[in-house]
């Protein structure tokens, strides 16, 4: 009861104040990839935990809105090099920051997530995980700059069953 | 005496496993199966649409769908004792057709979250309406769940109310009817035939991405 109140509560100050919220969660971001390393993960307030959440659900709509775009461009039949390019850069530049975006205290008992418990229960699996889709977005960067069509196919569906890899494990289904 | 024929009969069955299926592969993330088997439904419902007009007489919409008086009268318990769909019942068969259809048109140009995967007209429209199309697409399946609890509850109280079962005439093709009505009036088999052909048809180039085929 408390907790459903807090986290409404945590909703409504984050919609009131989104714009600096987002700053705010940069800098933890920031913050939390940078002590990770340290291993001494800050406890989170729970606006911090919430702003995180967020933006780590912006982020991964953005990831999937540009595969989307790149899928599209090529079922269209002429697929255009300057969207794929665009949509290659944007994920292979997001890629690599996906494990910063789920530190300690941003899972599903803290707010609405889709991100399953078991990503803090598995940390090496899910990071490694990761780093597959990391690595594949440079694969697919890289084939989007040199602008060979076949490699970019190949290497787009790679990187697709890596996002899937990771999401039939530790994502919740969106209903 | 004859009540539903064979293309009919073929269609409700299919149309069920169909739409099961696609449950489940929605369910469990078998998207690309979800797709095909949506292509699938596609093809079924083109060509029912078509047999409305040219197939037997219990298939054609013109036999079956009436205005709102008889629907009243008949609701009012004026007797009823034609073969075929109720004025009622035929209520219920126009709404999940319609229903149907919608759900249809909609995952042809819905693509998942991930942008991974398409319905084959997806390119046609911008990423936002895709997303739009696939929460509709979600919701709009709860209405056709719904729509399918009345019927098979239609199916128990025609059973155990009214002593009258229902789904075996929907399997062999043929009832009891005491009433001196006219039984089924059948349509030709390669009138049927044309008419998958050109669902069949119709669904290739959808899946080719249509107008010019893709862009």
């Amino acid at each position: 009861m408390v907790r459903t109140a807090c986290v409404a509560l945590g909703a409504i100050v984050l919609l009131s104040c989104s714009a600096s919220k987002s700053n705010q969660a940069n800098a933890a971001s920031n913050s939390v990839a940078a002590s990770a390393e340290a291993r001494t993960p800050p406890k989170l307030t729970h606006d911090q935990a919430l702003a995180l959440m967020k933006q780590r659900n912006d982020n991964m709509k953005a990831m999937g809105d540009a595969a989307g775009k790149v899928g599209k461009s090529f079922q269209s039949g002429s697929p255009d090099l300057n969207v794929i390019r665009q949509a290659a850069a944007q994920i292979a530049s997001l890629a690599p920051k996906v494990v910063s975006w789920f530190p300690a205290g941003t899972g599903p008992d803290v707010g609405k997530t889709r991100a399953k418990a078991e990503i803090w229960q598995k940390p090496e699996d899910f990071a490694s995980k990761a780093h597959d889709l990391s690595q594949a977005a440079t694969d697919f960067n890289d084939a989007a700059k040199l602008g060979d069509m076949n490699r970019i196919k190949v290497t787009f569906g790679a990187m697709g069953k890596t996002c899937k890899a990771c999401h039939d494990l530790y994502r919740a289904p969106e209903h | 005496m004859r009540v539903w024929d064979l293309p009919i009969r073929l269609f409700h069955w299919l149309l069920t496993g169909l739409i099961a299926f696609s449950w489940w592969t929605a369910e469990y993330d078998h998207l690309d199966w979800h797709i095909w088997s949506g292509c699938a439904i596609l093809t079924l419902l083109i060509f029912r649409l078509l047999w409305g007009f040219v197939g037997s007489s219990t298939a054609r919409f013109a036999s079956f769908v009436r205005g709102p008086k008889s629907v009243v009268r008949y609701l009012r318990g004026s007797r009823w004792d034609a073969v075929g769909h109720t004025p009622l019942g035929a209520l219920s068969v126009i709404a999940l057709l319609l229903l149907l259809s919608l759900q249809v048109g909609l995952g042809l140009i819905a693509e998942d979250e991930d942008g991974i995967y398409f319905g084959p007209l997806a390119h046609l429209v911008s990423t936002d309406t895709s997303d739009t199309a696939r929460d509709i697409h979600a919701l709009n399946f709860d209405l056709i769940l719904a729509l399918i609890a009345l019927h098979i509850g239609a199916l128990l109280y025609y059973r155990f109310v009214r002593g009258k079962g229902l789904t075996l005439p929907m399997i062999i093709g043929r009832a009891r009817v005491d009433a001196p009505v006219q039984p089924m009036q059948p349509a030709k088999w390669w009138v049927a035939a044309l008419c998958l052909a050109v669902a069949l048809g119709i669904t290739r180039w959808v899946i080719a991405g249509a107008p010019p085929f893709g862009s």
